[in-house]
């Protein structure tokens, strides 16, 4: 899938990945990879400013832990962000559901 | 050298950001390449990571709006300043003292530009807590924010030049060293702004659409309120002849003296939207970006 595609909705995506637990970004770009079969082509690298821009939207909080020696920066939802990734998972069947409407029988 | 040492070589010499966020990404970076090429190899980590150079240029952009935002909330706090510190003056003027016609005109009106630009910009600024932002989007921010305190110290400036008097030194001085705080966080902003956004033409941001954002409204009703000088020249145009007229009514006025003020008002809001409007993102001027 088409990088471009996937940047305008990483965001959503990485709250989706944060629902269910607290992650550091190499652990959420595995649920990332996991949960979308490896679809999607993420660059590793972008989750990094996505995430920093979902913590100064306040959707997401962060803090390092040490893990096996390791300083890590762990990522978790905010209130505000588990409000917004369900928001986010409402418009975007809409938009999907539209949108293949549109494109129903092109593929 | 291994291809993780060189990836991280080649983001450090990409990124602009200096500093502790800085080195926050670096160490999340490296953390990060060293999981994956546990699994996958170095190589195929590092090509898993994508482009240094994107990574860098998308980072430093995100650091460049929250400079942008911090630099707004420092300046609104010194705009303000700036304003008591005008109180301060006018307050301390010596009662007998009257303007000259030209101080007046230049109190009067950089006051007015100083307050719409800060608004301005604290619209923009509330709207860019809602999207991604680009280099351009902060780029506005500044000039608006420069606008606004510019104009609050001409503002001083005129007060004290037109009425002489005696105020306490620290009031007076409070202002301006605010001023200095704000203008080095928003020149700071700006350096960076300028070094990410290689095309520098003036982009247009309709406060309209900033309260669109605002007001969650849908894309359709952002992209008709969208680059159109007149939906923001009327309304402002509106409130600013009524706001003069009711003025001067308020204090007694005459109709025909009112009438005077709105008209005097109006030819200052659209000789301010005419000059200032390009840089403060309002209309298109000769050339524009969207």
């Amino acid at each position: 899938m088409g990088t471009n595609l996937i940047r305008g909705h990483l965001e959503g995506l990485l709250l989706a990945v944060l629902v269910d637990d607290p992650g550091h970004g190499y652990e959420l770009g595995q649920r990332l990879a996991l949960r979308s079969g490896g679809q999607l082509g993420v660059p590793e690298g972008s989750l990094y400013p996505a995430l920093q821009r979902l913590e100064r939207l306040g959707l997401v909080g962060s803090s390092w832990s040490s893990v096996e020696g390791r300083r890590r920066r762990v990522y978790a939802l905010t209130a505000a962000g588990r409000r917004h990734a369900s928001e986010a998972a409402r418009d975007w069947v809409v938009f999907s559901t539209a949108v293949g409407q549109v494109l129903d029988g092109l593929a | 050298m291994s291809a993780i040492e060189r990836f991280l070589d080649e983001l450090d010499r990409t990124l602009i950001v200096r500093g502790r966020q800085r080195l926050r990404l670096v160490a999340e970076c490296r953390d990060h390449l060293a999981q994956s090429s546990a699994v996958h190899g170095p190589e195929d980590a590092v090509r898993r990571f994508g482009a240094a150079s994107e990574l860098a240029a998308e980072f430093d952009t995100e650091v460049a709006v929250r400079r942008g935002l911090a630099a707004t909330v420092t300046n609104a706090v010194a705009v303000v300043g700036v304003g008591w510190s005008t109180l301060a003056v006018v307050h301390g003027a010596d009662p007998h003292a009257s303007a000259q016609v030209v101080w007046a005109v230049v109190f009067f009106g950089a006051a007015q530009v100083s307050a719409a630009a800060l608004a301005l910009a604290a619209l923009r600024a509330l709207a860019m807590r809602h999207l991604q932002g680009a280099a351009a989007d902060v780029a506005v921010l500044c000039r608006r924010n420069v606008a606004a305190l510019g104009f609050a110290l001409l503002t001083l400036f005129a007060a004290a030049a037109a009425l002489p008097g005696q105020a306490p030194a620290w009031m007076v001085l409070t202002g301006p060293a605010l001023a200095l705080v704000a203008g080095i966080a928003v020149a700071r902003t700006r350096s960076l702004t300028r070094k990410l956004d290689a095309d520098r033409s003036p982009v247009v941001r309709a406060p309209l659409v900033d309260v669109a954002v605002l007001m969650r409204a849908s894309a359709g009703v952002r992209s008709a309120w969208v680059a159109r000088p007149a939906t923001v020249l009327m309304p402002a145009l509106t409130i600013a002849v009524a706001s003069a007229f009711a003025w001067d009514q308020l204090d007694q006025g005459t109709l025909t003296s009112s009438w005077t003020a709105a008209g005097l008002e109006a030819a200052l809001t659209l000789t301010g939207f005419v000059l200032l409007g390009p840089a403060l993102g309002l209309w298109s001027g000769l050339r524009v970006r969207r």
